[in-house]
């Protein structure tokens, strides 16, 4: 059975608007306990070190901001109003799901109204660290529950194909914010030796830090089995085949989709040209130098396949 | 003053025979443990996204859909004849729907009057001429039944236009089986769940001749109508699209399509959730959004069928109603199965010389005006107010009607913890295509004020599962089948199930 293109819009933006709540949950989960680990009693580096997470889910500018932990988690999660937060993306794809009800398998919708209630409820608990972890981990449980739902009870049909683009699009941008953000300020702070810190102990913790904000760890050490090294990660991060959050493998399970799915040309051309350009940037993440350029023009590129997806799939009437 | 009629239990509060075994289950629950299931129901349905939609404050709210953990009971003998009396009374609308807009035989033998018609608000000019398959217009309607002191079932109103409720018996249903699992299995209450299965064949069979497997669309306002809920829950279970006007366009072939990631699709039936007047911009009124330009043509075409049929309500028109057992009588040549309630039409000589008379025993309706407006309660009237409204039905009789007061029977309910009865009544729901199929039941609402006569759940009404419950001493089939010795012997090992 065809999918009405309004259907088609909002399956594809729970997808994105879920992934985003379960990235960010992630990112805001391991910051804080990166903080743990790094503990500073200097008031001038804490005023700052909640900037780099504003950072990664909006714009660089925030880099030069002063921010609380409290402001950046009421920005990035609590805040139902924040464009962006947590409480907004599942809000927002709960929304999305209520109106695509008939299209996904009932459990789906479920899932999802359910951890909706949720952090209606206890979203705002977020603030306080010791249950933040108790509300970030349920919105990354959840999330990953709904896509087993779908993954193991759902028909593979052009919905299908629409979810698993929304979710591999915003993964492939998170992952490319995050390496852009974070692993460039932290290769350019590597570049300066003058630094009065000790680069080994802390670069290591940060770069793991790195690695776990993807859930990248694990996975990391299994392929690499060598030390956490700065390129490295970056490269695993963006071209590895088999990680399922590389930007690579992201963009490649996009054009798998598109195999399956009709009218495809214009959509496929902007995924080729992101990739292309994606693989062109490797020269940058040996030393980091422009690797925050090139993360942006990646990004933009990005959101260029999303352009030709919302045209060619999404608009109604659209040819 | 009136005493009220319990379904589920006696004058003495002994249960009545088809609620013996829900009564003892109680009994043994015990109050905690009864409010414990309420709860669980209640929490099923937060979970479960099962809602309704208010309009208060300027704010359209997604409200949790209210609902009572006692069901109601009725009888399966009397259910059946309820059952035949629906399938009668929708047979008799749907042909005098379409006598209505081709021969108007009823009018010219002079036994519906020309007039009525004329002043009707929902009769569609632009249907006239037309015959819908199987000359069916209101294939799904909701008909409003109340249960009167006497035990019987009346007819209070119709509901051939966009009826709604269907989704919360099914929905009912389905907590109300976890709520009391001990119940279901022993007892023979009929299932409601086939319903979907059933408003797909209907719906099926309006498609254009020649086409095997229809694509059936269910046509919605959106997510602000209140009845969103089962409009999506209604296209989920049928494996239907569910589309809004802007996703349906109909081409220079007159044929409606809708638009999909793959192009344009055609559209074979639609189940519409507008009303008529939004249906059709070219042809009804010209500022709806929610409708699809085109679509009266491709109906008048045959390459769409639309259900209900635009022009269907003309027959819940309420004047209408005061007709209806002359209608059964002289399309069907029978008696009325399912009783109206009796209406006194003070057009007629004698009828309303009989109002007149007993003024202080009826209410008195304004036939044109809606939502309780101009009514007289003749026992609650002061003698002046008799004498205005006496007056007012001689100066322009044709304006009203009167009919008895009746008393809704009750049903024991949850109120803060505590069983109370409270007043009900029931919306069964109809089909009719070919064939004609009455759910098992209804949608049971129940007004949770005491006293209160108002079951809406926009006002604070709340609602029930409703068993219709056969008395054939429990469940007498074959016993449940086993794996053979043989089979079940084989290497299970001390954890086994065998």
């Amino acid at each position: 059975m065809a999918l009405l293109s309004r259907n088609a819009d909002r399956i594809f933006w729970a997808a994105r608007y879920l992934e985003r709540a379960e990235d960010t949950s992630r990112l805001v989960q391991e910051f804080g306990e990166l903080f743990d680990d790094m503990p500073s009693d200097d008031p001038n580096e804490n005023a700052f070190r909640w900037a780099p997470l504003l950072a990664v889910c909006g714009s660089r500018e925030f880099l030069a901001r002063e921010a609380s932990e409290r402001e950046v988690v009421d920005a990035l999660v609590c805040d139902p109003e924040t464009e962006g937060s947590v409480a907004q993306c599942v809000a927002a794809a709960r929304s999305n799901l209520r109106t695509t009800r008939e299209v996904l398998p009932r459990e789906a919708w479920h899932a999802v109204n359910d951890l909706s209630m949720f952090v209606e409820a206890e979203g705002a608990r977020a603030r306080d660290r010791r249950f933040r972890g108790h509300v970030l981990g349920r919105v990354a449980n959840d999330s990953r529950r709904l896509d087993g739902i779908l993954t193991s009870s759902m028909n593979r049909d052009a919905a299908w194909q629409m979810w698993r683009m929304g979710r591999y699009l915003e993964r492939a941008d998170m992952t490319t914010r995050v390496v852009g953000v974070r692993a460039a300020v932290l290769m350019a702070q590597a570049a300066k030796p003058d630094e009065p810190r000790d680069p080994l102990r802390y670069d290591e913790v940060q770069w793991m830090g790195v690695l776990r904000s993807l859930s990248a760890l694990q996975m990391y050490q299994r392929s690499t089995r060598g030390p956490i090294e700065a390129s490295t990660v970056v490269q695993f991060l963006l071209f590895d085949a088999g990680f399922p959050r590389s930007v690579r493998f992201c963009l490649d399970e996009i054009d798998r989709s598109l195999d399956q799915l009709t009218r495809t040309d214009s959509v496929r051309a902007a995924v080729r040209e992101a990739r292309d350009a994606l693989m062109s940037t490797m020269a940058t993440t040996t030393d980091g130098s422009d690797l925050d350029q090139a993360m942006d023009w990646v990004q933009s590129l990005i959101g260029k396949v999303n352009g030709a997806i919302t045209d060619r799939y999404l608009s109604v009437g659209a040819h | 003053m009136t005493v009220d009629v319990d379904e589920l239990l006696t004058d003495d509060g002994a249960p009545r025979p088809a609620a013996t075994a829900l009564w003892e289950l109680l009994d043994e629950l015990g109050p905690e443990e009864i409010l414990a299931r309420q709860q669980a129901t209640e929490l099923d349905i937060l979970t479960m996204g099962i809602t309704f939609t208010v309009y208060s404050d300027g704010e359209n709210i997604d409200r949790a859909w209210p609902f009572d953990v006692v069901p109601r009971i009725i009888p399966g003998d009397e259910w059946n004849q309820v059952q035949l009396g629906l399938h009668q009374r929708l047979r008799a609308v749907n042909m005098f729907i379409d006598d209505l807009y081709n021969d108007q035989r009823i009018i010219a033998e002079g036994v519906f009057p020309a007039d009525l018609l004329e002043e009707s608000v929902n009769f569609r000019p632009e249907c006239v001429g037309f015959h819908p398959k199987f000359g069916v217009w209101a294939h799904i309607s909701g008909s409003d039944l109340v249960k009167d002191d006497d035990g019987t079932f009346y007819v209070l109103e119709d509901n051939l236009r966009v009826p709604s409720g269907v989704s919360y018996v099914l929905e009912n249903r389905a907590v109300t089986k976890r709520a009391f699992p001990e119940l279901f299995g022993k007892n023979q209450i009929r299932p409601v769940d086939s319903y979907t299965d059933e408003l797909n064949k209907v719906l099926s069979s309006l498609a254009p001749d020649g086409v095997i497997e229809p694509t059936i669309a269910v046509l919605t306002p959106g997510i602000f109508n209140s009845a969103y809920f089962e409009h999506s829950f209604l296209a989920q279970r049928m494996g239907a699209e569910l589309v809004e006007g802007g996703d349906l366009v109909v081409g220079d072939d007159d044929c409606v399509y809708m638009h999909t990631v793959e192009g344009r699709e055609r559209v074979h039936v639609i189940y519409r959730r507008i009303d008529d007047l939004f249906l059709d911009p070219e042809v009804f009124r010209s500022d709806s959004l929610l409708g699809v330009s085109g679509l009266m043509r491709a109906w008048k075409a045959g390459n769409v069928g639309i259900a209900n049929a635009p022009g269907a309500g003309v027959a819940d028109d309420k004047c209408v109603y005061a007709w209806m057992p002359d209608i059964i009588r002289f399309y069907l040549g029978e008696e009325p199965k399912i009783a109206n309630v009796p209406t006194y039409r003070c057009m007629y000589d004698d009828e309303r010389e009989y109002v007149l008379e007993h003024l202080d025993e009826l209410v008195m309706k304004p036939a044109n005006e809606s939502g309780g407006y101009g009514i007289t309660i003749g026992s609650r009237a002061t003698e002046e107010e008799l004498t205005a409204c006496a007056q007012a039905i001689l100066d322009d009789p044709r304006n009203w009607v009167a009919q008895p007061i009746i008393n809704l029977s009750t049903v024991p309910t949850l109120i803060d913890g505590e069983m109370q009865s409270r007043h009900v009544d029931l919306r069964p729901f109809i089909l009719t295509g070919e064939h004609s199929y009455v759910t098992a039941g209804g949608l049971t609402r129940v007004a949770l004020k005491e006293g209160s006569l108002i079951v809406n759940s926009s006002q604070g009404g709340g609602s029930k599962d409703t068993w219709i419950v056969d008395d054939n001493g429990g469940w007498n089939g074959p016993p449940p089948q086993t794996q053979s010795q043989a089979q079940g012997s084989l290497d299970v090992g001390p954890e086994g199930i065998g």
